[in-house]
């Protein structure tokens, strides 16, 4: 498998307070193509500013990160922002769908930024929430969805810019069990499948025992990293 | 943000319409009851109101008048100044010669009438004056007063007049200053025959008076005329003065409109900082997001400023109609030349410049929220509450 994302010597730290944290500390990590990778750990071991750093989300303080050979740690901040509308799919713990808009409509949006056609747009959309399992709920806005529905709608939106791979911030913290199970499984089939690259940042011992490969973080450091 | 929006273009129109009937309502009853649209004197005659300067040929001046098709009425008049006197007081006025079929015509005057009546109540030697010279001399109709001036002689010359009417005017050359007599009557107690010393007329609606003073000018090269303007500087100062006060009352709403705009916009990012978070991870660049909140301010103005316009134009079209009665302030507006009912009136010039004004004011006002709404980084609007 080749190396889709290689960090190397990353460090983040922030200066808010008259102490410096040290969210991410000296950090190499290497994320082959077709991953199912989940980063763990317990809260406040920088599993959130790790994924921030390598979805270009944020610039880390020292070091550098490169994307399928891209060094995205350089780029300017409106290159980053095309960077990650064609590289890079997110998914957050809270769904963060825009609620004016229908199911369908959320799928289409990022397709509208990338300035596809309507009608490529509306045929990804549909087609990517059949393939999680929300056909019948294309027109319905986000409030009138389950928590486990908006985050199936949230991945779809993930796919639909075709990324080179997924970010996923704690994706189940805010579901019930069997909507997490349902989640999990429509992702671990699309990773297999489709070889699509995730990573997942979780204390969900179910994301841990889906995971393909478990990278365990403590005090802004890799403490363990297994493949299974 | 709609609702400010209507408010403050309604009050936009209104207060601009309002201020408009102000202005124009002085303006005009300034040229109706004082100047006229012009006038033509002998060219000493302003600077040294003698009765010997008397206009040249006043028949070929009248007819060639009559011949200009911007000129829908004219009066001739005789001048004194004098003293009027009743059995009580005795004051300095200006006596006019009037033909009363043509100062009608031209003045209105005999729309002014609140006692009496114009002329025609007394045969001999009637004379008209305004309620606060009435009240100074302490005289009603049917009075008897004495008019005293110097004749065409230089004698000290006196007749005795009766009042016919009292009049009622804003204007205070009329109400306190004027005394109105049958020309015949005091060209006789003048010995001047025939003479006139001022031809009044009135123009169009649309006629540049300026231009046409220019024109009677080199026409009548041995006579001065004088548009309302140069009759008057103090109205064309009004005028002015007006307007600047009519431009700050502008900039004071569209600045309280652009506070709102910004108050407004700035809740509505707030309110959505997590929601432009997003979008801004998702891939939106920075611009298309500047972009959309300025479209979304000038989506709401072009929602309110309709509504804000029609409510506008619905009050000053009905007051416009109606009027606004100011009467409870009618002494106090009229002792400064003011008519006591006000007509607001606003032109399709205004309302455009409104719309114009507005656009603009809400486009800048939404640069600052615009601008905040980039300022955010996207991690730390994701995680905003």
């Amino acid at each position: 498998m080749a190396t889709l994302i290689e960090a190397t010597g990353i460090s983040k730290v922030y200066h808010k307070t008259t102490v410096p944290v040290h969210a991410v500390n000296n950090m190499d990590l290497t994320i082959e193509e077709g991953e199912f990778t989940a980063i763990v750990g317990p809260s406040g071991c920088g599993k959130t500013t790790l994924l921030n750093i390598l979805g270009g989300l944020d610039y880390p303080s020292s070091g550098k990160v490169e994307i399928a050979g891209v060094d995205i740690t350089d780029m300017k901040d409106r290159d980053l922002i095309d960077f990650r509308l064609s590289n890079i799919g997110f998914v957050f713990q809270a769904y963060n769908l825009i609620p004016v808009l229908t199911a369908v409509e959320n799928v289409e949006f990022i397709m509208l930024l990338q300035k596809k056609g309507k009608k490529e747009r509306e045929v990804r959309a549909r087609e990517l929430l059949i393939q999680m399992s929300m056909g019948d709920k294309l027109d319905s806005r986000p409030g009138e969805l389950a928590g486990g529905q908006q985050q199936r709608v949230a991945v779809a939106r993930a796919l639909a810019s075709k990324p080179r791979f997924i970010l996923a911030d704690e994706p189940t913290a805010n579901l019930d069990s069997a909507s997490t199970e349902n989640l999990l499984n429509l992702m671990s089939q699309i990773n297999t499948e489709q070889h699509t690259t995730f990573v997942f940042s979780t204390h969900d011992q179910r994301v841990m025992d889906k995971a393909k490969r478990l990278v365990t973080l403590q005090d802004g450091a890799i403490i363990s990293d297994t493949r299974r | 943000m709609i609702g400010a929006m209507v408010v403050g273009i309604w009050a936009l129109s209104f207060g601009s319409g309002f201020m408009q009937s102000f202005l124009i309502g002085y303006i005009e009853s300034a040229i109706r009851y004082e100047t006229s649209n012009g006038q033509i004197h002998h060219p000493s005659f302003m600077e040294d109101q003698d009765i010997k300067f008397t206009i040249g040929d006043p028949l070929k001046v009248v007819a060639y008048l009559k011949e200009q098709s911007a000129v829908r009425g004219i009066c001739a008049r005789s001048l004194v100044n004098g003293m009027i006197s009743s059995a009580r007081q005795a004051t300095g006025v200006r006596i006019v010669g009037v033909n009363p079929v043509e100062e009608a015509d031209v003045t209105h005057l005999d729309s002014l009438i609140a006692d009496g009546e114009y002329f025609s109540t007394v045969l001999s030697n009637p004379v008209l004056i305004g309620e606060k010279l009435a009240e100074k001399l302490k005289v009603k109709v049917k009075a008897k007063v004495v008019l005293t001036f110097q004749d065409a002689n230089g004698n000290i010359t006196a007749g005795r007049f009766r009042v016919a009417g009292i009049l009622h005017a804003a204007s205070l050359v009329i109400n306190e200053s004027s005394a109105y007599v049958r020309k015949d009557d005091l060209n006789r107690l003048l010995n001047i025959n025939a003479a006139i010393h001022e031809i009044a007329y009135i123009t169009n609606p649309g006629t540049d008076d300026q231009a046409l003073a220019d024109q009677l000018n080199k026409k009548f090269p041995n006579e001065k005329t004088s548009s309302w303007q140069e009759l008057s500087p103090a109205l064309v100062f009004m005028q002015q003065w007006m307007g600047a006060i009519l431009k700050v009352l502008i900039v004071v709403i569209m600045t309280a409109l652009a506070f709102g705009i910004v108050n407004t916009m700035l809740m509505a990012v707030l309110e959505r900082i997590r929601e432009l978070g997003v979008l801004m991870a998702l891939g939106m660049n920075r611009g298309r997001v500047f972009l959309m909140i300025m479209m979304e301010t000038i989506f709401l103005t072009t929602i309110g400023g309709p509504l804000g316009l029609i409510a506008g134009y619905a009050t000053i079209s009905y007051l416009g109609e109606k009027g606004i009665d100011l009467s409870s302030y009618s002494e106090g507006l009229e002792a400064i030349g003011y008519e006591s009912v006000l007509y607001p009136s606003l032109g399709t010039t205004d309302y455009i410049q409104i719309v114009v004004g507005v656009l603009i004011t809400a486009i800048l006002a939404s640069i600052y929220p615009a601008w905040k709404a980039i300022q955010y980084n996207p991690v730390e609007a994701i995680h905003t509450l």
